[in-house]
């Protein structure tokens, strides 16, 4: 029997809305803890799993998240009967989405995900799924969270998460490497991924040669045609009567893993080499720019810190060494790429890269809207960087200064006094601005000026420090939100 | 019992659709055996078919 669902009316539990298709296991909230609720039949598979001989040692190495039972005695669940267990999982800093992800961070979440499939096979489990969405970062390290997935494998059954890894992670992955397509705005808009009949739309003619191809999308696609009608539990037994066994799973995994290694994309380097020409920051800017985010910093210890646009991470790092965490924010998958690679070899567990248009930031997604969680909803900071970066929305994506303003402080909504907004102006003179503005017509932004955005700031904020860079054409500020 | 009869009499415990040509496909992926796998497959498929159009003249 299916149990009910922990509905949010209950007090101090909230359900999570992006855990609802297993049915046997739901995550949920209650007092800051992530936990898990497992009915009978998942319980049984927990309990095979606590004890088995693969699980403990990847809970050691870190590669699944924290997990531990509950003793329902300290909970206070106010339906006790409604799950047979309840597990409690470490906190990951920051959710994401594999559409928030580069190339690299995509590819090493593949990898862990086959790598976990691979011990568990060994060890007679499986996983039911084979989703992008089962995993996380800490940092640049990434996690696998989906405790409810793992169950004992049926002897001669095929993996059942094989069509989710192809749409959420391998297909996305071809588009990247083989097309140089960038992969987030798929994932993006499909919450199943992409489909073997869309892939096969886009490899047309000789792109069908591509490593990968053949197999992996255009006879998965006919399978797919050929076979829509049969069941999959007649295809199961069918396969099993065949004599398909474990090694052929196994054999199936390692040949994914080993297209996936082969799947390398190389970001333009020109994305790098441009903003070093054209940052339009002296030695001596830099310098004073620095000390000023580093000041206003220390001593606020902020839990976490958005660094929107983020660029090469410079000021992330920076701000990694006064936070419990940092999310940097990026909207060039190149960069973010380039900026995840540094990370990920300096074995960075503090600073998160994401790909983000900050004037078209993830919306909510899934079923309601809600199953998967927009930018907005998912970043409660103590501290904002807005470097370099409001000249791009107020003058490159035209949006309202004041509205930038508001957008800015809107994410310190809960940190109170502690709330930090450091933000650089660009003075329309400035050699970046002016760029920008010679795109538009003359005339079409007579509020962005520094008075009016120190008007528009001291609106919402307490400024408590304000600094003029030696150029003369940008200027920082420290804003703390008021109310 | 023919064996699209067994096989619909198996209860699918999964509460993901595996899609079943993602489910055959994976015999092919695996390799050399995996080919033999799904070529048993279809030449059970191909027999009980040629064993049932008789029957159903009858």
């Amino acid at each position: 029997m299916s149990p009910p669902p922990i509905s949010t009316s209950e007090a101090g539990v909230r359900a999570e809305p992006g855990s609802f298709r297993d049915p046997g296991n739901r995550v949920f909230y209650l007092d800051g803890q992530v936990l898990r609720g497992l009915d009978r039949r998942a319980t049984e598979d927990w309990h095979a799993l606590a004890t088995s001989e693969f699980f403990p040692p990847l809970l050691t190495a870190g590669k699944v998240c924290g997990t531990e039972p509950v003793d329902r005695d300290t909970l206070s669940v106010p339906d006790e009967n409604c799950w047979d267990t309840v597990l409690r999982h470490e906190r990951i800093p920051f959710v994401s989405y594999p559409y928030e992800w580069s190339f690299g961070m995509l590819r090493d979440a593949a990898l862990l995900h086959l790598e976990i499939l691979t011990a568990a096979l060994n060890s007679g489990f499986t996983t039911k799924d084979g989703s992008a969405y089962n995993l996380q970062w800490r940092g640049s390290t990434p996690v696998f969270i989906d405790i409810g997935s793992f169950e004992r494998a049926r002897d001669g059954e095929p993996w059942a998460g094989y069509r989710q890894f192809c749409q959420t992670l391998l297909y996305p992955l071809m588009l990247q490497a083989h097309l140089d397509l960038d992969f987030q705005p798929w994932l993006r808009s499909r919450i199943d991924g992409v489909e073997p009949g869309q892939m096969r739309r886009v490899f047309g003619g000789t792109r069908r040669f591509s490593a990968g191809v053949l197999k992996h999308v255009y006879l998965h696609d006919a399978m797919q045609a050929r076979h829509a009608d049969a069941s999959t539990g007649t295809v199961r037994a069918e396969l099993r009567d065949a004599g398909f066994s474990r090694d052929l799973v196994l054999s199936g995994v390692r040949a994914v893993e080993k297209l996936v290694r082969r799947l390398d994309w190389q970001p333009p380097a020109s994305h790098w080499e441009q903003y070093r020409q054209t940052c339009g920051y002296s030695d001596a800017d830099r310098e004073r720019k620095e000390r000023f985010v580093e000041a206003a910093l220390v001593g606020a210890s902020p839990q976490l810190v958005l660094d929107l646009g983020a660029n090469d991470g410079d000021y992330s790092r920076l701000a990694a060494r006064h936070a419990a965490y940092v999310v940097a924010a990026e909207s060039d998958p190149a960069v973010v790429e380039n900026l995840y690679r540094r990370l990920r070899a300096d074995g960075e567990q503090r600073i998160l890269p994401l790909v983000l248009d900050l004037a078209d930031p993830s919306s909510g997604g899934g079923w309601g809207g809600v199953e998967r969680a927009s930018f907005a909803a998912r970043a409660d900071a103590d501290a904002v960087l807005a470097l370099a970066v409001i000249h791009h929305l107020a003058i490159g994506r035209n949006v309202p200064l004041p509205q930038v303003v508001d957008w800015l402080v809107g994410f310190l909504a809960t940190a109170g006094s502690r709330g930090r907004l450091v933000a650089e102006f660009v003075h329309p003179e400035d050699p970046m601005a002016r760029r920008l503005l010679a795109n538009k017509p003359a005339g079409l932004f007579p509020d962005y000026r520094r008075e009016e955005f120190e008007r528009l700031l001291a609106r919402r904020c307490d400024i408590t420090a304000r600094e003029e860079l030696p150029s003369g054409t940008r200027t920082l500020y420290v804003g703390v939100p008021r109310g | 019992m023919r064996d699209e009869m067994k096989g619909a009499a198996e209860m699918d415990l999964a509460y993901l659709d595996a899609g079943s040509g993602s489910l055959i496909v994976q015999a092919v992926i695996g390799g050399a055996a995996g080919v033999a796998v799904a070529a048993k497959l279809y030449w059970r498929r191909l027999v009980g078919r040629l064993r049932r159009q008789p029957a159903e003249k009858d």
